[in-house]
């Protein structure tokens, strides 16, 4: 398996006498390597997938304590004033969300969003995105959460790096639905805008 | 035989990627694994033995599954769609049997069917990802005998 991977086809390296002497060479994964870096997407996406069921819907209960902890110790100045002021306005607890009808719209595309990705890296299905929506979320919880008292900065901080990671590399195209779906969006790339977009995703 | 041989392999390292995931779990490492033998009315006093008799439990019912899959495909060289649907199958028979039905009847529940929204989405995914996995690592095997033959 190439490294490179998407549609918008790599432009060529080396093709002159003087770009021999200064290109990289090129790097190919084995076989062995690509199958670990499945197994890898595999065992990231099951770490999201735990994290569904602490904040199971109708209530999403579990997640308000950490919303509100986000809303007191985010790193961006303003953004715990946006949280108060949007999602948790008129919540007349900090502990439970009874009675907090804007947590719920946040807390459904939080749980979704966190679905989305479960789905994506379990299954290799449009593994980027679902590694792209990994980094969105994990970075909103390294802004909000990281500094808060009792975190570890790095918690956040490697799960930002994992999925990025997972960004960078096809972790879906082995032991995954983009390995069927890869070559098709390739091929159809050429005919079809949505499907050149679609591949960069894979 | 190839197929069978193949499917049998597939099966093995999908349920021994199921099997990891207990390894990660709440609580203690392999907390789920006797529920393989729950399935079954076994109950064994001993946790630690109970853990790892669930988990070859876990790799033998993973193999009869890659065997059901190589006895499907009947010494042709299938494509990866075909690998990966018919895996997908057999991973929601996989639930079916085992998370839905056979979990019911041992916990004497109403009906053999009945079933929470937690409860599906805890075991429903992990089992149609054995499914997928069983047809991927499947078609790779087939893609690599190709090769090696060629």
């Amino acid at each position: 398996m190439s490294i490179s991977s998407s549609a918008r086809k790599t432009k060529q390296v080396g093709t002159t006498a003087a770009g021999e002497r200064t290109a990289a060479a090129p790097i190919t994964l084995s076989e062995r390597s690509s199958n670990g870096l499945a197994l890898l997407r595999i065992l990231v996406g099951y770490l999201w997938f735990q994290q569904l069921f602490w904040k199971l819907p109708p209530t999403f209960a579990g997640l308000y304590g950490y919303v509100v902890r986000e809303s007191q110790h985010a790193i961006i100045p303003g953004y715990g004033t946006l949280l108060q002021h949007t999602f948790l306005a008129g919540c007349p607890s900090l502990s439970t969300p009874t009675d907090c009808t804007a947590f719920v719209p946040l807390a459904a595309c939080v749980w979704t969003a966190e679905l989305v990705v479960t789905i994506s890296l379990l299954f290799g299905l449009f593994t980027r995105f679902g590694a792209i929506l990994a980094t969105i979320l994990a970075l909103q919880l390294y802004i909000g959460l990281a500094y808060s008292p009792g975190e570890w900065i790095w918690t956040y901080g490697m799960l930002v790096l994992l999925a990025l990671f997972l960004v960078a590399v096809p972790a879906g195209r082995r032991l995954g639905v983009d390995y069927w779906l890869a070559p098709r969006l390739q091929s159809a790339a050429q005919r079809h805008r949505w499907a050149r977009i679609a591949s960069w995703f894979v | 035989m190839q197929p069978l041989r193949r499917g049998l392999l597939a099966g093995i390292l999908a349920s021994l990627v199921l099997a990891m995931f207990d390894f990660v779990t709440v609580g203690a490492p392999g907390n789920g694994l006797p529920a393989a033998l729950h399935w079954f009315g076994i109950a064994l006093a001993d946790p630690t033995l109970s853990r790892w008799v669930g988990f070859f439990l876990l790799i033998v019912l993973g193999g009869v599954f890659g065997l059901i899959f190589g006895a499907l495909q009947r010494d042709k060289l299938i494509t990866a769609g075909h690998a990966l649907l018919t895996g997908l199958a057999l991973g929601v028979l996989w639930w079916l049997i085992f998370e839905l039905v056979l979990t019911n009847i041992m916990n004497h529940a109403s009906s053999p069917f009945s079933l929470s929204f937690g409860r599906f989405l805890s075991s429903f995914p992990l089992d149609v990802l054995f499914g997928v996995l069983l047809g991927a690592i499947y078609v790779q095997l087939q893609g690599r005998q190709a090769a090696e033959a060629s």
